[in-house]
């Protein structure tokens, strides 16, 4: 396994000058404010020049795809991609390496803490599975994978959801632990071989198209289950605005029904397919500019709880290919507050940004968030996205090249001091 | 302007009228060169063609290297069942190793929309689109189309109809936005699991369930070879059915114009889409769209390569 050490300086103590800080409600500008760690060590001043320090974030939809694709990505590479987007903490689930027992939750954990005390400082939640192995032969340990804390609820590893028995036993059995159980709506037949968005342009193109019916008929499988049994439910990476409809239903009925939206459903729309470009294959894919402004909606009116990164690691080698025979996924970690801050404040708000970005997806998660882990923000300073923004080494982003019209100017994390 | 505004040919979407009519004016030229004792010209000498097949192809692969040989191109043919790619060399490496090799044009089918886009992106060849998954096949759009013209004077103000698999079918789609672009008024017909679902393509042509609707007006019919997969996948129940509901036969044609030309891009599932009275028929222009085949083919690489010896000028 390789060991890169995410590059960072410990300062236990960090000064912070001429910054407007998030007081809970509202930016106050300070002439200075001292951020400690709780250890004694060695302090850094840094003039922030007007920037706002913001609370630091909480990512949804990690993988950092060790052991076994560590060829692409670590768990170094992950915390440093972590640090350099102002993220503090996440849920972690790898689609290739299932936590269905305690000694891979063990092993997980334990990847995250081999390399220092960096590793330790961030906020690891994980989803356990629900199966072995993401199968739908027998339930996984449940129980035991439970007692940990840092066990936040049960996924599907953004598979296909089970056979409509299987997810019931697995949902009945799960109930006992109290958890939520996280699923990523997708009806397999129906999204067939379809790797874009079913719309205008996948005709156009002549691409295989993904319905939107093959989520809400999978989310409504899922919510109807849950009725059933009283499970709590989360949707990740909800796509459309019917999903959301049904979301809306089932907390009508008095369900407790969560989900997130994907950062790029929200700076996107399946318009960007004209390119012909791989780096816009993800998935759930992106849909039209109808589904992304009911997404929109979705942020606005409360209905989404959260905004999940879905940081998806993928090697050059399999996005420099012609758009269908390429691996899906979009690195995100690095560019997301940059990418979205603005628009979301411009719709909702600074509390709720902040909220969507950082309290609401740590509390899903069962993360209780530092007062002193902040970034250091220029929403105002453009910045234009290259290679090397990115930790590991790949770079597989759509924003590669764009400008953002922010940019992160320091991060402070537990200690850990960055500036970027 | 006697030169093309485009680089490649990637497909017929956005291409202007100018670049269309540039390409079948040159090819009824060259249509004519075809029917001297001496069909070759020098044209394309020194240069060196690439015809990169990934998938299987006879009709249009033949109908490549011809036009290139008529025009004294060097032509060499790379097929994905006896090469690297077999052993697993991406795509953009068979691309550069081939480059290397001093190429000039590449001509290229492949299973993926955007592939001949994306070998434009990663190369200094010019890239000529044989065929990209169910995106475009544009030579055989622009061969329908200059059979069309022969047959019937122009393309402005006809009918054409299309029929069958459009969902899955390259020259389904470029036909309909070359035709389009050129004054034609497209029809689609065809059963409702092998349409495209969605309107914003519909926006442009005329979607008529009813075959004897659609072909009543029709100056061209253009009939789609039927792929057996569409079977095995439930798209439709019988290729016995298909025959009946959508095939191209002498009962049909009673409800058409006297003089409706019938075309297919081949090879004909006779009996399925097209019954074989019809296929050898006097309606039928197939044979002729073979021929302006190899025409269209000569006239798109000497113009696209004419355009890069302007620019190296």
């Amino acid at each position: 396994m390789k060991m890169r050490k995410p590059s960072s300086s410990e300062f236990p103590i960090a000064v912070l000058k001429n910054a407007k800080f998030w007081n809970g409600k509202s930016f106050e500008l300070r002439d200075e404010v001292r951020l400690t760690s709780g250890q004694n060590g060695d302090t850094i001043e840094y003039d922030c020049k007007g920037a706002l320090v913001l609370p630091a974030l909480f990512g949804f939809g990690l993988d950092f795809m060790e052991p076994l694709r560590d060829d692409v990505y670590t768990c170094a590479d992950g915390v440093d991609a972590m640090l350099r987007g102002g993220f503090y903490g996440g849920l972690y689930e790898s689609a290739a390496n299932p936590i269905d027992d305690a000694d891979k939750l063990t092993a997980a954990e334990n990847r995250f803490s081999s390399f220092g005390c960096l590793g330790s400082s961030f906020d690891i939640k994980f989803l356990g599975a629900y199966s072995k192995g993401f199968g739908t032969d027998s339930l996984a340990e449940m129980m035991e994978l439970a007692e940990s804390d840092a066990v936040a609820g049960f996924g599907d590893g953004n598979g296909v959801i089970p056979h409509s028995r299987f997810l019931r036993l697995a949902m009945e059995y799960g109930k006992m632990t109290g958890k939520r159980f996280f699923f990523q709506p997708m009806d397999k037949t129906l999204r067939h071989s379809g790797c874009v968005h079913e719309g205008a342009y996948s005709d156009m193109l002549g691409m295989k198209g993904i319905p939107r019916i093959a989520e809400t008929i999978a989310a409504y499988t899922v919510l109807e289950t849950a009725r059933f049994l009283q499970v709590p439910v989360h949707f990740k990476q909800v796509t459309c605005g019917e999903t959301l409809e049904l979301v809306r239903d089932a907390r009508k009925k008095g369900m407790d029904v969560t989900c997130d939206v994907g950062l790029y459903h929200l700076l996107l729309d399946d318009s960007c397919l004209e390119t012909l470009d791989s780096a816009y294959h993800i998935l759930p894919p992106i849909r039209s500019a109808a589904d992304r402004d009911a997404l929109w909606q979705g942020v606005v009116d409360g209905t989404i709880n959260a905004i999940s990164v879905n940081h998806t690691p993928v090697l050059r080698q399999d996005t420099v290919v012609n758009f269908e025979d390429s691996v899906p996924g979009a690195l995100s970690l690095e560019v997301a507050l940059p990418a979205i801050w603005n628009k979301l404040v411009a719709k909702v708000g600074e509390a709720r940004a902040i909220e969507l970005l950082s309290t609401a997806p740590a509390r899903l998660a069962g993360s209780t968030p530092v007062a002193n882990n902040v970034v250091v923000f220029a929403p105002d300073k453009p910045h234009v996205v290259v290679e090397s923004d990115f930790a590991g080494h790949v770079c597989n982003s759509p924003l590669l090249g764009a400008e953002l019209p922010s940019s992160i100017l320091a991060v402070y994390i537990n200690g850990f001091w960055k500036e970027l | 302007m006697s030169s093309l505004e485009i680089k490649h040919l990637f497909g017929l979407r956005g291409v202007s009228k100018h670049d269309i009519r540039l390409i079948l004016d040159h090819a009824k030229q060259f249509r004519e060169i075809l029917e001297r004792p001496v069909k070759k010209v020098p044209s394309l000498r020194g240069m060196t063609v690439v015809n990169l097949f990934f998938e299987n192809s006879t009709r249009t692969r033949t109908s490549f290297e011809l036009a290139e040989k008529r025009l004294s191109a060097d032509t060499v043919n790379f097929a994905s069942s006896n090469s690297s790619v077999k052993k697993g060399e991406t795509l953009v490496d068979t691309l550069r190793n081939i480059e290397a090799m001093k190429i000039d044009i590449v001509v290229v089918r492949h299973k993926g929309t955007g592939v001949p886009k994306f070998l434009a992106d990663n190369s200094n060849a010019i890239i000529v689109n044989a065929g990209d998954g169910a995106h475009e096949h544009p030579t055989q759009a622009l061969l329908d189309m200059l059979t069309i013209e022969e047959k019937l004077g122009t393309l402005e103000g006809k009918n054409v109809t299309i029929i069958g698999d459009i969902r899955h079918s390259r020259v389904a789609r470029s036909n309909l936005w070359g035709m389009s672009t050129m004054g034609a008024h497209v029809t689609l017909c065809g059963p409702s699991t092998l349409v495209p679902r969605n309107t914003d393509l519909m926006n442009h042509v005329t979607w008529e369930p009813d075959i004897k609707k659609a072909v009543a007006n029709a100056d061209a019919i253009i009939a789609l070879r039927l792929q057996k997969e569409r079977m095995d996948d439930a798209l439709l129940p019988s290729m016995r059915e298909y025959r009946n509901t959508f095939g191209i036969t002498d009962e049909l044609l009673e409800c058409a114009k006297d003089k409706v030309i019938i075309m297919h891009p081949g090879p004909i599932n006779r009996g399925v889409e097209l019954d074989s009275d019809i296929a050898d028929g006097e309606h039928s222009v197939i044979l002729d769209q073979v021929t302006n085949g190899v025409a269209v083919r000569m006239a798109v690489l000497f113009l696209l390569a004419g355009g890069r010896n302007n620019e190296n000028a």
